[in-house]
């Protein structure tokens, strides 16, 4: 690998020990997937926020590096974390769980990352433009920048991508390059066109090509769709980058010579196949919506929907997880969801310890229905909102 | 003996080797507070701890920096091929570590110093014994020939004819001095060889010089070397599960021109 003076400096422990040990982790990765030099990033995306996924040894590391004076060089974002930090007790969450989530906050905070814990942050903390390199986490966000924005980035683990943003830089490898954009596989999709359709699409498209880079022929998703679409692939397969025609900004580029590709059918059949085993209870004892966070206008919709209509089951309960941002934006709307339950910033159901309140959660995102069962022991039901607030009026 | 890999992450170490032969996750897979395997028996604290590749949840990563603060992190790491999480868990815990390593040439309780800088794993104390083998094959099928029970290395297995290298001699020809003393073949020249490999055996590595001969019509005369001898196809080779001398079967395969069959 190729490293610039200045590069070369940052590796010998020329600006700091922080610097140093974030650019040996930079050059490792690179010399296992093969980069030949580092790139400049514009902004990174942080995940490894979660004390319940992080533990006690991500907490002692994330100390280690703040107290060495570590801080991140380009806009940094953060993702969702294992509570709202004002209102941890409406989620039963243990003080001693508040104490140290609430100290992860504060180092991330300490090394300059802004804390608005949200894996929605392009629609408006943090924005990369098209052609920008970045260094993201989080499999869904990182899917969204590549695929609708146009920006670059691999799927950074919350450590790689943390020490990218000291550095300033990543790994040029993977999907910072050219040839590792063009798609591998064909999709001809049909779906119904509502947010939930396009979650099982992503199921069903996922679940079918595992990673790759495919390229949608017969949908038109908008921005509430592609957000999760993109979460379902990264989910229930590994995909980190895909092009819808006539859509993505770089669909147009290699819209010749998909003649030699693979090419699958999703229809109605795969799209009940995902449904299916993304049901595994009949009843609920906790709605959680909101994966990825929910946007202002699905915060409006749901309100709209909601609108006179009054819980009728004690024994279930519903969170909505939204960013701070979309919370404080929609204050009417969410006094309307606020009569069903609350509203909740900076976290979810899959990176909050539900564990050990619930044990049947009725989602209407593929992704939670991924992660549910083996993150947090859920059984689950999985509908489309209207389908799952029935449960509930 | 030094085997040659990657640096992947900087320092140098010395310890014992731990050794776990499959895909592994720190998760789930150590105890971070005091460095007992989980489901396995072994410690991997201040030990040299090869196995082939991570795998699992991400949050590994911590598990290897939560060693690291007990006080029970690993000396240093030898994997076959690195993957984000165990690298990640090296760089950020200060741990060695060098990838690109067979981890069939390292035993349990090897002495090694591993350099991360240079990407190295020296196995300390361990004898290095050039050897010569040969592939005779004659009507498609290939010559083995069965070690006796009471062999000092690879007893009862099924090998290619082979024998030490003398001081001096050339590999090719001690090849063709071993087929004869061993078969009471005499073959021409070579129609394949490959570059030595190594094969570890107990307290011995072999670096192992193949080469292939047609002997066409040869019918085999052992000497008290080997008990048994067979014509086996090569896709054939190691096929029943008979124990074979490590690494026969590829040799075989490479040098007949078989492999991915």
């Amino acid at each position: 690998m190729r490293l610039t003076r200045e590069e070369e400096s940052i590796l010998a422990g020329e600006s700091g020990d922080g610097r140093r040990k974030a650019m040996e982790l930079i050059v490792a990765l690179g010399r296992i997937y093969g980069a030949e030099r580092l790139v400049p990033i514009s902004s990174a995306h942080l995940s490894g926020a979660s004390y319940k996924t992080i533990g006690d040894g991500g907490l002692k590391y994330l100390s280690d590096l703040a107290a060495s004076g570590s801080k991140v060089s380009v806009p940094s974002t953060l993702n969702p974390v294992g509570m709202d930090r004002d209102r941890w007790r409406e989620m039963r969450i243990s003080e001693g769980f508040a104490e140290k989530q609430l100290e992860i906050i504060d180092l991330y905070g300490r090394m300059g990352v802004r804390t608005t814990c949200s894996c929605t942050p392009y629609l408006g903390a943090n924005v990369p433009r098209f052609g920008d390199h970045v260094a993201w986490a989080e499999s869904s966000a990182l899917s969204f920048v590549n695929s609708f924005i146009g920006a670059r980035t691999n799927r950074e683990g919350g450590p790689g991508a943390l020490a990218a943003a000291i550095v300033g830089r990543t790994a040029s490898y993977g999907l910072h390059l050219d040839e590792n954009r063009r798609p591998t596989v064909v999709v001809e999709a049909e779906t119904d066109g509502t947010a939930f359709g396009y979650s099982m699409l992503g199921q069903a498209v996922g679940s079918a090509i595992g990673g790759g880079v495919p390229y949608f022929k017969g949908i038109s998703p908008g921005a509430d769709d592609a957000k999760t679409l993109c979460a379902a692939m990264a989910a229930s397969g590994s995909v980190a980058l895909y092009h819808v025609e006539g859509v993505t900004p770089e669909a147009a580029r290699f819209s010749e010579g998909l003649d030699g590709l693979e090419s699958i059918h999703i229809g109605e059949r795969e799209l009940e196949e995902a449904r299916g085993r993304l049901n595994t209870a009949d009843d609920v004892q906790l709605i959680a919506l909101g994966c990825p966070h929910l946007s202002a206008k699905e915060v409006r919709d749901i309100a709209a929907f909601l609108k006179g209509k009054k819980k009728a089951r004690r024994d279930v309960e519903v969170w909505f997880c939204t960013s701070s941002e979309v919370r404080d934006a929609c204050r009417e709307e969410v006094r309307v969801l606020e009569a069903f339950g609350p509203v909740l910033a900076d976290t979810c159901m899959v990176v909050a310890p539900i564990e050990g309140s619930f044990q049947r959660t009725g989602t209407n995102s593929a992704k939670a229905g991924n992660y549910l069962p083996t993150l947090c022991s859920q059984k689950t039901v999985c509908r489309d909102i209207s389908g799952l607030m029935e449960i509930v009026t | 003996m030094i085997l040659k890999g990657r640096p992947i992450s900087p320092g140098r170490a010395e310890g014992r080797v731990v050794k776990v032969g499959e895909a592994f996750s720190f998760l789930g897979g150590v105890n971070g507070s005091t460095g007992d395997l989980v489901g396995r028996e072994g410690n991997i604290a201040g030990k040299a701890f090869a196995f082939p590749k991570g795998k699992g949840s991400t949050v590994g990563s911590f598990v290897v920096y939560d060693l690291m603060v007990h006080g029970k992190a690993p000396a240093a790491l030898i994997n076959r091929e690195a993957e984000t999480i165990v690298t990640t868990g090296a760089v950020i815990s200060s741990v060695p570590m060098v990838d690109s390593v067979d981890i069939g040439l390292l035993e349990d309780g090897d002495d090694v110093v591993v350099d991360g800088d240079s990407g190295t794993v020296e196995i300390r104390g361990l004898p290095l014994v050039r050897v010569a083998s040969s592939a005779v094959v004659s009507g498609g099928r290939v010559l083995l020939l069965k070690r006796p029970m009471g062999a000092k290395s690879f007893p009862g297995a099924w090998s290619l004819a082979a024998g030490k290298i003398e001081p001096g001699e050339e590999p090719e020809a001690a090849a063709r001095r071993e087929v004869f003393e061993e078969t009471g073949i005499r073959v021409g020249e070579p129609f394949a060889s490959l570059p030595p490999i190594l094969v570890r055996g107990g307290g011995t590595m072999w670096e192992v010089h193949p080469f292939a001969y047609l002997a066409e019509g040869a019918a085999p005369s052992l000497n008290h070397e080997n008990t048994e001898f067979a014509w086996a196809l090569p896709g054939d080779v190691g096929a029943r599960g008979e124990i074979l001398v490590p690494k026969t079967r590829d040799v075989v395969l490479e040098m007949t021109g078989a492999a991915g069959r």
